[in-house]
């Protein structure tokens, strides 16, 4: 039982070499192995997760090293909750990829090796190794977003690359420093010296947490460390925009609330306010850039893009505050917001290909032509904005209520504007869909009910290459449609049982914040 | 009796609402009228306390809190649901519209059941998207109105949501203080909260300044939308009003003294005819406004009977102005006229509905709004009495005004004043109904004086003439300076770093570029504007900025 912690990095590795070798022999065998490996992983993380959430931590010696020198693995009711999210988003998009590609075995392993590299992100107790799963995260992330053959996707690729692996090394570097001081890597050993040998307002402890912190800040895509993101997201395969945009900043935010309350603790933010101000101004910041920047986009993944920007910002901030309240608010927010953030761009991909309408005026009077995919766009976009009961709502209360509490005022304000701002550029979607009229065939895109399924070719990105990207279907199946409904759903039905999850991680939180 | 108090009322109306759609018009409409009547019965039967206690996002939570106010809220809107209902099936609705009705309806319901703030506020933003939702289902200029509603109507909701986390912090639980075993005072606590939820309410009840969106917004949709409208919003936010405020504030019963003559005077200035409604909601809601502020029994009693009263004649005014409008097709004053002949039946329920309305003897708004003016003038709050004297001065001028363009208008004169024959019916003394008769023969003589140049005024603007182009190039505004700033910051630091690294490379070419280089930096020349990308060099820069800054901040 213990193993299973290695197990769910493990297991996708191998599943990414047994694909990319099967593919060889029959491309669409490739598709199944990935499919078992992800099953597998919903397993695996499953199970670990009914166990750790309770309190009890579950931690792996990899090849039975000790731990202050080997590397350990380490499963507590938060970490345990990152990797079943992973496991079940990667499991969920791979069905939608089934039908709307890409189809390559290529693809299929990098997919693996993604998936890998974020549980590994997840389930890591060594800042070091934390490390290397970032670098596995992001370029298998970085190849991903290239699959796109467009020129444009290998520019946002490009960019990703460059951007996100200087994010890395900073992150490295920062890991550099705080070795240097505390001598360990283990993230529990490094906590225990830091405070007691060395001081929390040692110069290298804070070089430290700068390098750290802004790093991090820039693979979860930070304001204004987001620059890469949009364009990335929005030149994706729609599947892989799907996944990373619901996944890898995800994860990151993750690695970032796992720096500030397991390794430098809330104790260093009680010895070095002005880090903790830093760190909520920062957020704080990039939750209205992000918004108000979403409101001024009109192709719609860029705007779910900017989007992400400023929701990351508020996971951040909810971290940052580091209240009990906080971090269970930054939590749920961040599970729903990838569950949430992903059905949308799923929904996005599945509209595309259905009518081939990619921005935002293309979209009216998708309500009488694709009732389905209108209906759970509007449920998904209003559960972003934090309509009750969906799960946006809960975390978003959560948040404001823990600012109010910890005095944090500004923080509070900011969430009450953004949500104004986020209403802004949701309803405008919903208002095109539902209350505009149906397109006349003079507007030269997208045609009514019987448009032909190439019809993004005239979209007037500008771009040739756009339509000609390998595994667009020529038709939404059904299955797509329920699956988009289903993330729909489960969007408003995580919202009742958030408050049952906020009291599992209740075990697991006052040890992590009060050491 | 377990069973009336197993599930709150609002949970029904909202199923119904959901099947609606599926239902054909006939069965879908008898079923929402059916469920608004069981409501109605269902606020009557149902015992007094406090039902469903649960804890919501782990705070305690009261779903089904039934006490004198909140029964009578229900009652009514049970009431106004079924006749409006059946008005939506009479007046061609579609199922869909009025399935939104319904979810209106149900969420109003769950507002004024609820036992604490939290789920209070939790149906009061699911109203607002509701009757946005009603609002824009008919399209055309609805649509914009709408979005000014849905904004206004969200900084309301965040203010008073503002408000009651405020009142958290300070009392530590979300339930009302008038519940059995909660310590702490009724109403909101301290003066931030209270300003707080005063504006946030405000918004809802249409204070003077803040009243711009119910002009603006109840005359566009269809007429049986409006009859809908007319009643839940406004009569909900007295509602809240009272559970912030139970026992009153002076600011507000002068608020209300104030909203009373403006709703009355600008309404006396309209001819299209739900306009002119639409600002009377504002006049009338008002006086129950300064009924809940004004800290006696008597007044709070005659505003919630003003709000059952003024729900009933309300509805009847919309329901009657929606008849004209959907006989002749025209919403302008200026274009109907001698109806009276040709719809008798309507031309009667006008004149009753407008005679209550103006609080005349024998009518139900006599009552209300006599304990309202009553209150006022016993706690010898003088400029309060003659405010809302005055705006019942307004309020029949405005209804002589509207009876006598729709449904007399050729010069036959005196016969509004056959209504006056009605015996005193109210429990109110002599001098009381020559009060009210005084009023009634000075608004009488005024509007026939004041006729012509009233005629001459229509069109003056209120705030709304500055609100709409406010909401509008206020969010441009935003969205290009924020796109602009960005793009500026962007040009500027893109500029700054290639002009550094250029003059480290080669000195000499400083002196060149000096005079102000001809080439901008950053920007597309095939789009002729600032791209929103940036380069991935500034994207490091950018980068590298932030991390020297966070250096020198911890460090310094």
């Amino acid at each position: 039982m213990s193993d299973v912690p290695a197990l769910l990095v493990a297991l996708p590795i191998l599943a990414s070499v047994l694909a990319l070798l099967v593919g060889q022999w029959r491309p669409r065998a490739a598709w199944a192995v990935a499919f078992l490996g992800t099953a597998v992983q919903v397993g695996a993380a499953g199970l670990l997760a009914a166990r750790v959430l309770g309190g009890e931590t579950v931690r792996y010696a990899v090849g039975d090293f000790a731990a202050p020198y080997g590397i350990e693995l380490v499963v507590d009711g938060l970490s345990a909750s990152v990797a079943l999210l992973v496991a079940v988003v990667a499991f969920g998009v791979l069905l939608y990829s089934r039908v709307a590609g890409p189809r390559e075995p290529a693809f299929h392993a990098q997919y693996l090796l993604l998936v890998a590299g974020l549980s590994g992100m997840s389930v890591t107790g060594d800042v070091f190794n934390l490390y290397v799963f970032l670098e596995i995260t992001g370029l298998a992330a970085y190849a991903l977003v290239a699959s796109g053959e467009s020129g444009r996707a290998a520019v946002g690729a490009l960019k990703y690359l460059l951007i996100g692996t200087v994010g890395a090394s900073l992150y490295l570097l920062g890991v550099g420093y705080a070795f240097i001081v505390t001598g360990t890597l283990n993230m529990a050993d490094m906590a225990g010296t830091l405070g007691s040998e060395i001081a929390y307002t040692h110069p290298a402890v804070l070089t430290a947490f700068a390098l750290v912190v802004t790093g991090l800040a820039v693979k979860s895509a930070v304001f204004p460390l987001h620059t890469w993101q949009p364009e990335a997201y929005a030149s994706a395969p729609d599947g892989v925009s799907a996944f990373i945009s619901a996944l890898v900043s995800t994860v990151s935010a993750y690695a970032i609330a796992r720096v500030i309350v397991s390794v430098f603790t809330v104790e260093f933010f009680r010895a070095n306010p002005v880090a903790q101000d830093l760190v909520v101004g920062i957020a704080g910041l990039s939750v209205v850039a992000g918004s108000v920047l979403a409101v001024t986009q009109t192709e719609v993944k860029r705007m779910l893009a900017y989007s992400s920007v400023s929701q990351f910002g508020l996971v951040v901030a909810a971290f940052a505050i580091a209240t009990e309240r906080a971090v269970t608010g930054g939590t749920v927010h961040l599970i729903g917001h990838a569950v949430m953030k992903g059905g949308l761009f799923l929904a996005a991909g599945a509209v595309a290909a259905a009518t081939g309408a990619r921005y935002v005026s293309e979209y009216r009077g998708l309500a009488s032509r694709r009732p389905f995919l209108a209906g759970a766009v509007a449920v998904l976009a209003l559960a972003m904005v934090g309509v009750p009961p969906a799960v946006g709502f809960v975390g978003k209360w959560y948040i404001a209520l823990a600012a109010v509490e910890a005095g944090w005022w500004f923080i509070a304000a900011v969430i009450l504007s953004s949500t104004l701002l986020t209403l802004a550029y949701f309803a405008r979607l919903v208002e095109r869909m539902y209350f505009a009229s149906a397109p006349t065939a003079a507007a030269g895109t997208a045609d009514a009910v019987g448009a032909t399924p190439d019809a993004a070719v005239a979209d007037g990105s500008g771009e040739t290459a756009e339509a000609e990207r390998p595994g667009t279907p020529d038709r939404v199946t059904p299955g797509v449609v329920a699956l988009v409904v289903a993330v729909a759903v489960l969007s408003v039905a995580l919202g009742f049982a958030a408050t049952d999850f906020a009291q599992l991680l209740r075990p697991t939180l006052p040890e992590l914040l009060a050491p | 009796m377990v069973e009336f108090t197993a599930v709150p009322p609002a949970v029904p109306v909202l199923a119904v609402a959901a099947l609606i759609p599926l239902l054909s018009r006939r069965v879908g409409h008898a079923l929402g009228a059916l469920v608004s009547a069981g409501v109605m019965a269902w606020s009557f039967l149902v015992p007094e306390g406090a039902y469903l206690d649960v804890a919501f996002l782990g705070f305690d939570a009261v779903l089904f809190n039934v006490d004198g106010f909140s029964r009578i809220m229900g009652i009514v809107f049970g009431l106004i649901g079924t006749a409006a209902v059946v008005y939506s099936y009479y007046s061609d609705a579609e199922n869909v519209q009025t399935a939104y009705a319904l979810s209106y309806v149900g969420t109003s319901l769950g507002a004024v059941f609820a036992g604490d703030w939290l789920t209070l506020v939790f149906f009061w933003e699911l109203m607002a998207v509701t009757s946005t939702l009603l609002v824009w289902d008919y399209g055309g200029p609805a649509v914009r109105a709408g979005f000014r509603y849905a904004l206004l109507h969200g900084i309301g909701g965040s203010l008073l949501i503002a408000g009651i986390v405020w009142h958290y912090a300070a009392v530590g639980t979300f339930l009302f203080g008038s519940l059995e075993g909660v310590d702490h005072a009724a109403g909101m606590a301290g003066t931030v909260p209270q300003i707080l939820a005063a504006l946030g309410i405000g918004v809802n009840v249409g204070f003077v300044g803040l009243h711009a969106w119910l002009p603006d917004t109840y005359p566009r949709p269809h007429i049986a939308a409006s009859v809908f409208l007319c009643v839940f919003t406004t009569k909900t936010g007295v509602y809240g009003m009272y559970r912030a405020f139970p026992d009153g504030h002076v600011w507000i019963a002068y608020m209300g003294g104030a909203m009373a003559v403006f709703g009355a005077s600008m309404a006396l200035l309209q001819n299209d005819m739900r306009r002119l409604l639409s600002y009377h909601i504002q006049s009338q809601v008002g006086y129950m406004v300064a009924g809940v502020g004004i800290p006696a029994a008597l007044a709070t009693s005659g505003a919630f009977g003003h709000v059952y009263n003024h729900i009933l004649y309300k509805s009847l005014l919309f329901m009657t102005v929606g008849a004209v409008i959907y006989r002749t097709g025209e919403e302008s004053l200026k274009k109907v006229g001698g109806l009276a002949r040709e719809m008798p039946v309507t031309a009667l329920a006008f004149t009753v509905a407008a005679l209550s309305i103006s609080g005349f003897p024998g009518f139900n708004g006599f009552v209300s709004k006599g304990m309202v003016v009553e209150a006022a003038h016993k706690k010898h709050w003088d400029a309060l009495w003659y405010l809302l004297l005055a705006g019942g001065v307004g309020t029949f001028m405005s209804f002589i005004k509207l009876g006598y363009y729709v449904f007399l208008h050729v010069p036959d004169s005196e016969t509004e004043s056959a209504g006056s024959r009605g015996p005193p019916g109210g429990p109110s003394t002599v001098p009381h109904i020559q009060e009210v008769l005084v009023l009634a023969a000075i608004a009488l003589v005024g509007f026939f004086l004041l006729k012509k140049p009233l005629q001459k005024l229509a069109g003056v603007p209120d705030a709304d003439a500055a609100y709409e182009p406010l909401t509008f190039y206020g969010t441009r505004g935003v969205v290009r300076g924020v796109t602009e700033a960005y793009a500026a910051v962007d040009r500027a630091a893109v500029a700054l770093a290639s002009a550094t690294m250029a003059a480290a490379r080669d000195p000499s070419r400083v002196k060149r570029y000096a005079p102000g280089g001809r080439e901008e930096i950053g920007m597309d020349p095939e789009q002729g504007r600032a791209p929103m990308d940036t380069t991935i060099g500034t994207s490091i820069l950018i980068l590298t900025v932030v991390l020297t800054v966070a250096l020198v901040v911890l460090l310094a």
